[in-house]
């Protein structure tokens, strides 16, 4: 058996493996064994130039972006996307016997659990393992040009954004609780380190603070969570608490005050991954404090990450018990939530990443009403909308690092202009920032569509107005960055993009409008992995 | 046959909604020569042109209904298509928007501002109203509908003057909030239908229960009405007139404003007649408040384009009138005149848009107070002036006569109470007209005025254009009522019969 182990996880061991494998590299680049030995003498001053902030004089003493190691990276994360691609044919090797269904989805769906149902690969699973080493790989490239700003370790930092996407993948294919914490811890670690990478800048050091007291916060109370979970029902296979749960309800029993808390705390460890109502205030402070790139990042994978873990819990255990139309109101209410708080607050916003982290607490709340309609039309929703928002904040990324890797601001008065000096930047932030507002032609108009839809299906109308309402106080704080963009007069100097950064640009870009224009494919995809987290039914 | 006939096996309707789509991604790609971006839009005007005049010729108005369609599945899972077809209310519209593009296109020619993103922007604006128009599936109307608020919002913005960004934020917030609405009534009708389709002719044949026929009318009165204007939420709109560079006040205020009257129509009065028998005393009294108080705002107005923009709430007072009728006796007669108000309204400001851009453009100044004796220095202007004038008056030999003796006419037999309050406001619109008019064109030339001259050709042409387009309606309007006539006609049978 633990060949087969090793080949259901081979797309986590793909990964991991790669982390190791650039930290290795590392070793052997003869740039970097220079700068090491070198180290003892002169590391504080080369670091305290990396940290200071004006551009041009310490130029010479900056060591080149080193973007050999983030191509291995994204090598490896292709070799892993192959891997999840032949998942498939290991699975069906495993179990013979298989119900097939959705002739018009495709093909027969994987459905397969493992250890006792500890791992479950099923078209979910691989439908978020893609996102993440999607992500992984943008993120990887985004980081390129930017490292050399705040870091001379560039290895490392490639590892740990790597470990991190082999911890969400894990969480994917999670089907029970502490295998699925596991794997959150997995994918929060390497963040704490990231956001502190730039330690010469105090911001980085105190958002990574922030970052860690809150982490071990959530982490905590989820924790508490799953063992009163697992008190109370005596398992921690989620399956298997769905089929209690449901035997529960068809024996009208309620659910005990210890079980609901403990689904409650382990919503709260959810709230904090994907900055949801009520733990979502940490966002703006850590996203402007960490480096760009790790922002990105953070803004995408990690919130992504939280949805994996609440989805299939949702699905299999919330909305199977006879509380489901209380959970979906819970849902529905912290979705509410997010979106009034999160718009609100980035309206006054000036700087842009703050604005990106209160419009990612809002894009959150849009997520977290698929989930509210309780249906697959609403899980699938919420997978396309993933897919979407991704593409569109991390296009937006890589226009404000661009811009912050030129001019070392993250102001969004500095955007003044860009129109004129750097047309395709200004034209792909502008895209991007469209996409969140939800603008025809863009992803984003297709995922709101499609979310709004599903929860009016599950009769969510009150939800549907609360989310049509904030996507128009939406477009006021994402049109006054296009206002700059296009209408202000400001400086003249363009904006650098570098070859890995437009090359993640360019795929956001193209993405957000193949997605906006033909989201078939992606539409089936989302469909094919939410029948399989609702095939209980 | 006529001599279209070989064009008719083209895909009209895609390449019309379409042409604009690929002349701005051209000017986007190739547009770097500075006189490069002009051309592009005026071949793009001019195939939507040549397309829509085809499209009407070839229409058969005997047969009637839905025509032109083409159909190709697009977002499956969720029983979307990219369905389009035109009857006799979108033909009137369709030719509205190539006439108002092809001389706005003409009227932006010396824009020297960022040349090339104006034409961009311009060319995918006109995609999004072309598409609402022609589009038979509601998603593919709304996606449509969507694409054009953006480019507005720049265009009024980057180009325009007076509270240009207050405007254009107005004006976006507005569209916006309106279309909320609708993504909220779309989503409750395509679950209410169930048959997972958002095709139109599908909703239209579903029995809808009164209960809910009610509440949708209403949504889709105030979300697509929002863009009529209906009072009071019309205050963008004067606002963005305003604000708007000319060819974008002479689309904004020519052609945008139907697409709510359109949207009322098509996902209002067709889906939900009994919606339209519930409201219509709202629908009616919104539009007697258009037309008169818009009447007296505009009226009380120094500014020509403030003018112009009040005088559109007021006219388009009328298209609400009509549509009050809808549920009774007159609806045959509310609504041809509702459309027919629609296509004439849209030709007279446009004109008068262009008219004004012109004198602006040379004089700097929109002041009543600033500008007289238009007809000493430049009487082909005035002569516009004076034909845009007797259409917004309704006097006959113009389409305006014609639009409002339908809407008057059905007001009269069956709601006389609501025609003579809205008489008062063609009294009004007279008395402010006659009032501008006199100020501007007659009198000694001011020295604002002084340098103003005739329009060279090219300027002048959409000036003739329009005016040509406005007479001829309103001298030959058989043919323009006789197509829109094909529209309503199968519209009332449903409305009065079922």
């Amino acid at each position: 058996m633990t060949g087969l182990y090793l080949k259901i996880l081979s797309p986590e061991i793909i990964v991991a493996l790669t982390g190791a494998l650039i930290l290795i590299a590392d070793l052997f680049d003869p740039a970097a064994s220079g700068r090491k030995t070198a180290a003892g003498s002169t590391a504080g001053e080369a670091d305290g130039a990396a940290g200071r902030t004006d551009g041009s004089a310490d130029g010479n003493a900056r060591p080149a972006p080193r973007s050999a190691l983030a191509w291995l990276g994204v090598a490896g994360l292709a070799v892993a996307a192959v891997a999840v691609a032949l998942l498939h044919k290991y699975a069906d090797s495993y179990s013979s016997v298989r119900i097939c269904f959705g002739s018009r989805l495709g093909p027969c769906p994987l459905n397969a659990t493992f250890l006792d149902g500890a791992l479950v690969l099923d078209e979910f699973a691989v439908y978020l393992k893609y996102v993440f080493l999607a992500v992984g790989a943008l993120a990887l490239l985004l980081s390129v040009n930017a490292l050399p700003r705040f870091t001379r370790h560039t290895a490392e930092y490639y590892a740990l954004v790597i470990w991190c996407t082999a911890g969400n993948m894990l969480l994917a294919s999670a089907g029970e609780l502490f295998t699925a914490f596991l794997a959150l811890q997995l994918s929060s670690l390497p963040l704490i380190v990231l956001i502190a990478f730039a330690k010469r800048d105090p911001r980085s050091t105190e958002a990574a603070m922030k970052y860690l007291l809150l982490v071990l916060v959530a982490t905590a109370v989820m924790l508490y969570g799953i063992t009163l979970i697992y008190g109370s029902l005596g398992t921690s296979t989620i399956a298997e608490i769905g089929n209690m749960l449901a035997e529960k309800a068809a024996s009208h029993e309620p659910l005990s005050a210890a079980l609901t808390i403990g689904f409650l705390m382990f919503l709260a460890g959810f709230a904090f991954k994907a900055t949801a109502f009520p733990f979502h205030w940490w966002a703006p402070d850590v996203y402007s404090g960490a480096p760009s790139p790790v922002t990105a990042f953070l803004s995408v994978g990690s919130k992504f990450a939280g949805f994996a873990l609440v989805m299939r819990i949702a699905a299999a255990a919330f909305f199977a018990s006879h509380a489901s139309a209380d959970w979906s109101l819970i849902f529905g209410i912290l979705a509410a939530a997010s979106m009034i708080f999160g718009n609100l607050g980035a309206i006054k916003q000036t700087n842009i990443k703050r604005m990106l982290a209160y419009s990612g607490i809002a894009q959150a709340g849009y997520l977290l009403v698929g989930i509210a309609a309780a249906s697959t039309g609403g899980t699938s929703a919420t997978l396309f909308y993933i897919v979407a928002y991704g593409l569109a904040n991390l296009l937006a990324f890589s226009v404000v690092i661009a811009l912050i890797n030129t001019r070392k601001s993250a102001e969004i008065s500095d955007y003044a202009g860009m129109s004129r000096h750097s047309p395709l930047a200004a034209f792909c932030l502008t895209v991007a920032l469209l996409s969140l507002g939800g603008l025809p032609m863009m992803a984003g108009f297709m995922a709101k569509f499609y979310v709004f839809l599903s929860a009016a299906e599950s009769g969510l109308i009150w939800l549907v107005v609360i989310g049509v309402i904030n996507s128009v106080i939406a477009i006021y704080y994402y049109l006054q960055v296009v206002w700059q963009i296009y209408v202000a007069e400001g400086s003249d100097s363009q904006v650098c993009v570098g070859r890995p950064d437009a090359v993640a640009m360019a795929l956001c870009a193209v993405g957000v409008f193949a997605i906006g224009l033909f989201p078939e494919p992606a539409l089936r995809a989302a469909e094919r992995a939410a029948l399989a987290l609702f095939s209980w039914w | 046959m006529n001599a279209a006939a070989p064009l008719m096996g083209l895909p009209l309707l895609s390449i019309i909604a379409l042409a604009p789509l690929v002349g701005a991604l051209a000017i986007a790609l190739f547009g770097g020569n500075p006189r490069a971006p002009r051309v592009i839009a005026f071949v793009s005007a001019t195939v939507c042109l040549v397309s829509t005049v085809v499209v009407w010729t070839g229409y058969d108005r005997a047969i009637g209904g839905l025509q032109f369609i083409e159909s190709v599945p697009w977002i499956e899972s969720l029983g979307i298509s990219y369905t389009l077809g035109v009857d006799g209310i979108s033909i009137p519209m369709l030719a509205l928007m190539s006439i108002v593009l092809f001389t706005g296109v003409l009227v932006s020619w010396d824009i020297d501002n960022r040349p090339r993103e104006f034409f961009v922007l311009l060319l995918l604006l006109v995609t999004g109203v072309f598409g609402v128009f022609v589009a038979v599936d509601a998603f593919l109307l709304f996606f449509f509908y969507e694409m054009a608020v953006l480019p507005m919002y720049l265009l009024i913005a980057v180009w325009g003057s007076t509270r240009k960004d207050y405007s254009a934020m107005k004006l976006t917030l507005f569209l916006f909030a309106g279309s909320a609405l609708l993504i909220v009534l779309l989503a409750l009708v395509y679950w209410q239908v169930g048959l997972g389709t958002f095709d139109m002719r599908v909703w239209a044949a579903h029995g809808f229960s009164s209960g809910f026929q009610h509440w949708a009318f209403l949504l889709a009165l105030v979300g697509f009405g929002t863009l009529i204007p209906i009072w009071p939420l019309h205050t963008w709109s004067p606002d963005g007139h305003v604000a708007a560079p000319t060819a974008v006040s002479m689309m904004h205020a020519g052609v945008l404003l139907k697409i709510g009257a359109y949207g009322v129509i098509r996902l209002g009065i067709a889906l939900f007649p009994e919606g339209v028998s519930y409201w219509w005393m709202l629908v009616a009294v919104i539009g007697a408040i258009n037309v008169v108080y818009g009447a007296f705002c505009a009226m009380s107005q120094t500014d020509l384009k403030y003018v112009i923009g009040y005088s559109s709430v007021s006219h388009m007072g009328y298209v609400l009138l009509g549509f009050s009728m809808a549920s009774g006796a007159g609806a045959q007669w509310g609504l041809e005149g509702a459309v027919f108000q629609m296509f004439a309204h849209g030709m007279m400001t446009a004109l008068f848009f262009a008219l004004i851009g012109y004198v602006y453009e040379k004089t700097h100044t929109r002041k009543i107070a600033e500008i007289s004796g238009l007809m000493e220095r430049t009487p082909l202007v005035a002569a516009g002036f004076v034909v845009a004038s007797a259409a917004s008056m309704g006097i006959p030999s113009t389409s305006g006569f014609v639009a409002e003796l339908l809407v008057y006419i059905g007001l009269i037999r069956t709601r006389p109470v609501f025609a003579a309050i809205a008489f008062v406001g063609v009294v009004i619109t007279a008395g402010y007209l006659i009032r501008m008019l006199t100020s501007i064109l007659l009198g000694e030339p001011s020295i604002a005025v002084k340098p103003l001259t005739d329009p060279r050709p090219l300027r002048a042409l959409p000036i003739v254009m329009l005016a040509l387009t406005i007479m001829a309606a309103g001298i030959f309007a058989s043919p323009v009522y006789d197509t829109i006539a094909s529209g309503v006609l199968p519209l009332v049978e449903r409305l009065t019969g079922g």
